[in-house]
Formats: C-alpha cells, sequence, structure tokens
C-alpha cells in the first residue's frame, strides 16, 4: 500500500516540472501571438516588460552566479539610451545599426569600468558601481549635444524609420525587444553551460568544489561583466525608442533600471535561470495592482525582498523548487541534492 | 594517590552516549567518558577519528549532538559556549587561534573576561611564561609559534577553569617547547583543575595522562590507564587491528 | 583669484568635516563588521527627520533633541544588527547588500509617505550665521568649524575607545577572527550589535549636524552613502583616522569643483576619488 502510494507521489511530482515547462512554452507561443492577439498598449507593457526581463537576467549572472553585485546597473543601461541617440542622431549608420552600435559602446564602456570594478574587495563592490553609474550620469548631464541636465527628445525623423504610424512602430519595437529577451536568455544559457558557466554554479554552490574543478574564476568573472554589457546597451537603446528621449535622470535611472532589477531578481530567485521570469511576471502584478499605493509599493517591495533573503535566499523559485524535482530550464546537469 | 582519591566523589565532566553530527556525517559515535578534578585525561586516535569534535561538543560549538554532557552534574545541552566558558570549561584550541592584531595582554585579558575571574591572574601566567610578560604590548602575530602557544595556554587558565580542554597544544612546535608547555600541566592539575588532553603524540600524551580513551572512527575502542596497558595494546586499538 | 581659491581650499576642508562625520559610522562598520550598509545614509536622513520633529513639532531645542536622539539611536542600532542584519552575517556579500537595500528603499519612502518630499533644513538658533574673519577676505563659519572640530575630536573618542579599552579589545577581537572569537566564548553576536550601537551614535550625531548645514529631503541618503562611501574607500579599511583624511579629500574636490562651475562639484567630487582610487586602491591608510 504504502508502495504504491509511493509510486503515486513521485509521478505527481515529475508532472511538476512538465507543467512549468508547458507554462513556459506558453508564455513564448503568446509572446509570438502577443502582436496579434494584444492591443497596442498591453503591447507596450509587453515591450516594456521584456527589456525589463533583459535586465533581470543580466544582473542575476552578475549577482547570481559570478558574484557581482552590482548596484551601478542604471549606468550602462544609460549609456545605451545616449549612445543609440548619437549614433542614431550625429551620424547616418541607419538606426538599426544605431541599435547595435549602442551594445557595442556599452562594452567599450565596460573596459575601463572593469579597472575600478574588480580592484574593490566584495563588500566594497556594491557601492562601488553605484559611484561608477553616478558618474556616468552626471558626466551625460554635461554634454551639450544630448541636452545636458534637461535631456533631449528623439528628432521624428528617426522615430519614423521604425514605422510611419504609431501601431507599426510599436510593433516594430516589440519584436526587437522579443528578440533581444529570446537572445539575452539564450546567450546566458550557453554560457551557463559552457565551461566557465559550470565553474561558476560550482562557485556558487561550494566553493571548494570550484578550487577543485579548476575554473579560472577571475576569468569567469570578467567573462560575465563583459557578456552583461552590451545587453544592457541594447536594451538601453529599445527603452529610449519607446520613451522617445533620453534624460540623464530618466536614461540613467536607478529606480528604473537597478532597483527594480534588484526586486524582480530577489523575489523571482537569485542565482536560478527560472527566476528573472518568475520575478518579472510578478513585479508586473506588483506593479498593475499596488502602484496606486504610492510609496507604499515600494515598502512592500523592500520588506518582501529583505524577507526572500531571510527566508528563502533562492526566491519564489527556491520556494517551488522545495516540492518541484527539477529545473525547467536544466543549465546544469547536477544530480538533484537530498532532502 | 590523588588519583584514588579523586574517584571517590562524582566526576568533573560525565560525557555519556555522545554522538557529534556534522550535517549527516557522525564524528563521533556514542561515546562515554568522564574526568574528575585532578585528574589528566587523553585522548588518543589518528586523524578524523573524532578527538576535535568530542571537544568541539563539549564547548558547545558542535552543530548537532546526541547524548548527554554532564559538567558538574548539570547537563549542558542548549548552552552556548559563552555560558560554558562562564561556568568554568575553557578550550585551548587546535591551531591556538589568537587574535593576531591584539597585543598579548589584551589576548590574555579576553581570556580572563570570559571565565570565572577565581585566583588565577595574569601575573600567575607570567610566572608560568616570563617571556610572555616582555612582550606583552606586541601583537600576537608577531609572536613565535611557541609563543603563541603560551598566550593560547595563558588565555585558557586566565578562565580559571574546572576542566581545561587541549587540543592539539604540540602541533607544530619544536620538542623543546612542547617540553616546556607539558613542564606546567602537572603544577594545572595540582591546582585540582581536571584536564582532558588531545594529542597526535602517543607517547607525550600517554607519559601525562592518569586515565586514556582510544578513539577510532568516532568510537571508544579502548579506555585504560597507561601503566595498565602494553604499547602493543594501545597501537592495536588506535589503528583498529 | 589666488585669494578665492584658498578659500575655496579652506571651505573644502571644513566640508570635509561634516563628510568625514557621515563615513565614521560606515568607516566602523566596514572594518569591524566587513560589510558596507547600503542604507547608512538613509538611516542620517531618518535620524535628521526625527530631529525635525522634535525641534518643529514639539518645540525641544535642537542639542537636547540631539541629546535624546543619541541613546535611541544606540538601542536602534543594537537592535539593527541583532535582529536583522546579524542573520545574514554569514551568508555572503550578496545576502547583506540585499537586505541593506531593502532597508534603504523603505526608509526613503516611508519618510516620503510620512514627511513628503519636500526639501527641509532645521534652524540651529543663529550659530549657522555667525562667521570668523580671517586675513585675505576669508570668513570661516561657526557652524562648519565647529563641526569639523568635532570630527576630529570624535574620530580621537573612537580610536580611544577602540584601541585602549578592553571594550574595544573585544570588538577588534570578533573583527579579527569571529569563529575564534566564539570559541573561546567570546558573544560575537552581543559585541556586533554593540559596535552597531556606536554606528548608530554616529549616526545620530552626524544627522544633528547635517540638518542644520545642508538642506535634505527623504530621498538624500544615497549622496551621502556615496560621499562617505567614497572617504571610506580613500581612507583605507579600518582607519578612522584615514576615512577623515577621506572625507577632507572629498570636501576639497567638491569644493574646487563648485568654483570651477558649479555644477561641477558632484562630479569633481566623484572623479577625484576615481582618480585617487586608481592610485592607491589601498586606500591612504590602510591598517
Amino acid at each position: 500500500m504504502t508502495g504504491v502510494r509511493n509510486v503515486t507521489f513521485q509521478f505527481d511530482k515529475r508532472l511538476l516540472v512538465l507543467i512549468g515547462r508547458g507554462v513556459l512554452v506558453l508564455l513564448a507561443a503568446m509572446l509570438v501571438a502577443a502582436p496579434w492577439i494584444f492591443d497596442l498598449a498591453d503591447l507596450q507593457v509587453i515591450t516594456e516588460l521584456l527589456c525589463l526581463l533583459v535586465l533581470a537576467v543580466m544582473w542575476n549572472l552578475l549577482a547570481g552566479y559570478a558574484d557581482i553585485v552590482t548596484i551601478g546597473q542604471h549606468g550602462f543601461v544609460g549609456i545605451g539610451c545616449y549612445a543609440f541617440y548619437a549614433f542614431a542622431v550625429f551620424t547616418d549608420v541607419g538606426p538599426y545599426a544605431a541599435i547595435l552600435l549602442a551594445g557595442l559602446t556599452t562594452l567599450v564602456f565596460a573596459l575601463p569600468a572593469m579597472i575600478v570594478v574588480f580592484r574593490l574587495r566584495a563588500a566594497y563592490l556594491a557601492v562601488g558601481t553605484w559611484v561608477l553609474a553616478e558618474v556616468m550620469m552626471l558626466g551625460a548631464g554635461k554634454i551639450d549635444a544630448f541636452g545636458a541636465g534637461l535631456g533631449i527628445s528623439l528628432p521624428v525623423s528617426v522615430v519614423r524609420e521604425f514605422g510611419g504610424n504609431i501601431a507599426e512602430r510599436f510593433t516594430t519595437i516589440y519584436w526587437m525587444a522579443l528578440i533581444l529577451a529570446v537572445t539575452a536568455m539564450a546567450a546566458t544559457y550557453f554560457l551557463m553551460r559552457s565551461a566557465t558557466g559550470i565553474g561558476l554554479t560550482a562557485m556558487r554552490d561550494n566553493e571548494e568544489a570550484a578550487g577543485a574543478v579548476g575554473v579560472n574564476l577571475f576569468r569567469a568573472r570578467v567573462i560575465c561583466f563583459l557578456w552583461a554589457a552590451p545587453f544592457l546597451g541594447l536594451a538601453g537603446a529599445l527603452i529610449t525608442l519607446q520613451k522617445l528621449r533620453i534624460a540623464p535622470a530618466a536614461s540613467f535611472s536607478i529606480i528604473d533600471w537597478t532597483v527594480y532589477i534588484i526586486f524582480i531578481v530577489v523575489i523571482g530567485g537569485v542565482g536560478s535561470f527560472e527566476g528573472p521570469v518568475i520575478g518579472t511576471f510578478v513585479f508586473f502584478l506588483i506593479r498593475e495592482y499596488l502602484q496606486s499605493w504610492g510609496v507604499w509599493h515600494f515598502i512592500v517591495l523592500g520588506g518582501v525582498s529583505i524577507a526572500m533573503v531571510l527566508i528563502e535566499p533562492r526566491g519564489i523559485w527556491g520556494l517551488l523548487r522545495r516540492v518541484v524535482p527539477g529545473d525547467l530550464i536544466p543549465v546544469s546537469h547536477r544530480p538533484p541534492r537530498g532532502s | 594517590m590523588p588519583v584514588t582519591a579523586a574517584s571517590d566523589t562524582s566526576p568533573l565532566l560525565a560525557v555519556r552516549q555522545l554522538s557529534v553530527f556534522y550535517g549527516q556525517f557522525r564524528a563521533v559515535d556514542a561515546v562515554d567518558l568522564s574526568v574528575r578534578a585532578g585528574e589528566v585525561v587523553s585522548i588518543i586516535g589518528a586523524n578524523g577519528a573524532g578527538k576535535s569534535s568530542l571537544l568541539k561538543a563539549i564547548i558547545g560549538q558542535a552543530d548537532r549532538i546526541e547524548g548527554v554532557i554532564s559538567y558538574c552534574g548539570e547537563d549542558l545541552a542548549g548552552q552556548g559556549t559563552a555560558e560554558i566558558v562562564a561556568k568554568g570549561i575553557a578550550l585551548v584550541p587546535e591551531g591556538r587561534r589568537l587574535f593576531p592584531s591584539l597585543s598579548v595582554e589584551e589576548n590574555l585579558h579576553i581570556g580572563w573576561e570570559v571565565g570565572r575571574q577565581g585566583e588565577i591572574g595574569i601575573e600567575d601566567v607570567f610566572g608560568f611564561f616570563p617571556i610572555l610578560k616582555e612582550r606583552c604590548r606586541q601583537k600576537a602575530r608577531e609572536l613565535s609559534g611557541g609563543q603563541q602557544q603560551m598566550v593560547a595556554l595563558g588565555r585558557a587558565l586566565l578562565a580559571n577553569p574546572r576542566l581545561l580542554l587541549c587540543d592539539e597544544i604540540s602541533l607544530g612546535l619544536a620538542p623543546v617547547v612542547i617540553d616546556s608547555l607539558y613542564k606546567l600541566i602537572p603544577a594545572i592539575k595540582a591546582r585540582g583543575i581536571g584536564i582532558l588532553v588531545v594529542e597526535q603524540d602517543i607517547t607525550r600524551s600517554l607519559a601525562v595522562a592518569d586515565r586514556f580513551y582510544c578513539l577510532l572512527e568516532g568510537k571508544v575502542t579502548l579506555a585504560s590507564r597507561p601503566s595498565a596497558t602494553s604499547r602493543e595494546v594501545v597501537m592495536q586499538h588506535y589503528f583498529g587491528l | 583669484m589666488a585669494g578665492a581659491w584658498a578659500n575655496q581650499i579652506i571651505q573644502g576642508i571644513l566640508l570635509g568635516g561634516l563628510y568625514a562625520m557621515f563615513a565614521i559610522g560606515l568607516s566602523l562598520s566596514v572594518g569591524i563588521m566587513r560589510f558596507v550598509n547600503i542604507a547608512h545614509g538613509d538611516l542620517i536622513v531618518l535620524v535628521s527627520f526625527l530631529l525635525l520633529t522634535l525641534t518643529t513639532r514639539l518645540g525641544v531645542p535642537l542639542l537636547v533633541a540631539t541629546a535624546i536622539v543619541v541613546p535611541v539611536a544606540f538601542v536602534g542600532g543594537y537592535l539593527l544588527q541583532r535582529l536583522l542584519l546579524q542573520r545574514v552575517l554569514g551568508q555572503g556579500v550578496l545576502s547583506i547588500v540585499l537586505v541593506t537595500f531593502g532597508l534603504s528603499v523603505i526608509i526613503q519612502n516611508a519618510l516620503q509617505g510620512i514627511y513628503g518630499a519636500d526639501t527641509r533644513l532645521i534652524q540651529g538658533g543663529g550659530i549657522e550665521t555667525e562667521t570668523i574673519q580671517l586675513a585675505g577676505g576669508i570668513n570661516i563659519g561657526m557652524l562648519p568649524l565647529a563641526i569639523f572640530v568635532f570630527a576630529v575630536a570624535l574620530v580621537f573618542a573612537l580610536d580611544l575607545l577602540l584601541y585602549r579599552t578592553r571594550l574595544g579589545a573585544r570588538i577588534r577581537a570578533v573583527s579579527d577572527d569571529v569563529a575564534s572569537a566564539n570559541l573561546v566564548g567570546l558573544r560575537s553576536a552581543h559585541i556586533y550589535a554593540v559596535a552597531m550601537g556606536i554606528v548608530g551614535v554616529t549616526v545620530a550625531l552626524s544627522a544633528g549636524f547635517m540638518s542644520v548645514w545642508t538642506n535634505f529631503d527623504p530621498t538624500s541618503g544615497p549622496s551621502r552613502l556615496l560621499v562617505a562611501f567614497e572617504a571610506v574607500v580613500l581612507g583605507g579599511l579600518g582607519s578612522l583616522w584615514g576615512t577623515l583624511a577621506g572625507g577632507i579629500i572629498v570636501g576639497i574636490a567638491q569644493s574646487l569643483g563648485a568654483q570651477v562651475d558649479a555644477g561641477w562639484q558632484l562630479l569633481a567630487g566623484h572623479l577625484v576619488f576615481l582618480a585617487v582610487f586608481l592610485i592607491r586602491p589601498q586606500g591612504l591608510f590602510p591598517k
């Protein structure tokens, strides 16, 4: 009797992984069909969420795997915004090339930033990245060509290149955001499955084991830092296309591109692939239903994320993972841990 | 004979059916052991036999234990290290574990602060180890290994323990330094302090002990007196032959 | 013209006194507990608002209000460490950053919810307008001078506390090696909490000074944190005198930057910080 119950129980648990993967597939299908099933306002919200997802995946890569806990992510997003504007307005490379060049420019900025970031002790690193982002924002606000402190609007001629009317434009931007999100997740997935990623996962789980694997952790952390930068810049370019203007306070917004992102990853689950996806969805719900609470929705977000760190540092996915026997997106071939 | 005199009284430390766990690993397995006042008890055993885990459990630093550790008739279950030390158990930890940026005097005084604050004062420790008086303003990290071990032993003595736990105090030291440390054991014993010695060096360990226990893979394989046991028998139980 | 620059340097040194006040508490928590409290600046602003309520709503004089707030801040710091931070101390940098970051967001928004977003300044009872005239047309404000002298005295007192008292030795012991401290019977959680209580006292004192000298609003915390952080890193880990020097460097850099162009004050501070950091990553006076 107990034997039979046991078997059924096992079956149920594995079914949960399948259900979870089913939900992911449905979600993906819905995203592909989105331009035909959602109206423009909804499409714009989803575009924005996709950009946040990209930022969350990158913050998770750095903080959750590479041990680079940054509070300065908004710096690179802002560089992306400004670089996109520069290439789109001051050069004739064309608007789509300008987006790609924005990613490349962010990568170029990441190189000198590394000199500072990797010299900071672990405890200092978080605030050190914040100082860098602050310097980037203040510096951007000193350049008259970008409207100095007030910022500047994207010329209509540039905007029109992405579509003659609003519907066409929103759809184009949506597709670009979807492609960026898929690329970001796929690229990060392959990075995590490479020797570099396996070494970082080992470090996350057990530092001695990582040493035994023989991974050069410094090199792995550098790769992750340079990996994340261009994606942050690309997201910045798409964000600029939605906001239609650049400004120091908005393009380098710590609230939008760092604070919210940290909440998304912490609530969803740091150090897991599912975490940023779950977190983005939960964040969307909280924002939709609690934003009318004004400052109190921040207090709820802050309180929930502190509670998460205390109760389950692996976030909602960590809580689910207590019941679900496997990862939905298997990053490593680790056998599931014993009870 | 102090040993027979002490055996009339109830033991200072009585460990019954003690198991110590690290995660799923059982480092100590159902050990029974006792130490009386003024008695030196040695624990011998190979690396990984569970000797240090046993001492850590007594001082309140084990992850999880089963069984009873009773000190002066009181169960120590659930008490923190600070409470246990204040009641009169002090540990000389393996590897000395001094505070490197603190001076010799500050290191020693910490032993006094956490302990029972009884008759042994800092001058007594300087009496045992005159070199420490000369160096009392120096930082602990600037001392030689032997001097550091003197500070570690002095710190434990300043807690005025009734039970002193010594974990590998000879490790990495020159024989002449070890001699000077071990010469103190009779003087400590004469104050009525019970001493539990964990030591790799079997010869030295048995030379100072009134009684000894041999541990193998967490279990007691032999409990006896050095005078009553031949070296062959000790070695058999040490290696589990 | 040279006189104007000399004046800016002197004003910068005095500004550095205020920045050192912000930074001393952060320096203690970095030096002793090895973490950077992201909410440090927000705690300073929180206490400033408490002082605002005491002085404007209840009419308590500022000095008395500060005297009331200091012990409260000690208890607050003690409890913050004991009940919240101690629980995640062993979990690594990520957890402590996330918890103090969450705290920072909560404090900023709670203050905004309670007090609104307005910029505030507390009246100091006349001292803020008094000045001393020096040769060459240089004016020194009594308030900045008093703050500077107080900052130096506070560093001196904390240095004595840490290096000349038994409590200081216990704090340094736990900071040296917390596992060893536990092994010999020190109550490390309590000692950490006392250290955080002392940090709370410095937070309250710096809040008292800040609230009469500079404007503050519920979101002022992060800029205070960044300045404090720069002073601590420039000074070198665990060195209080170094932190004072670091604060002065940032103060002078900002003051000279402002002399060039008012809009360059903040950026000049950050750039000088980065330049000095790249030359001496271990800080000016590492322990």
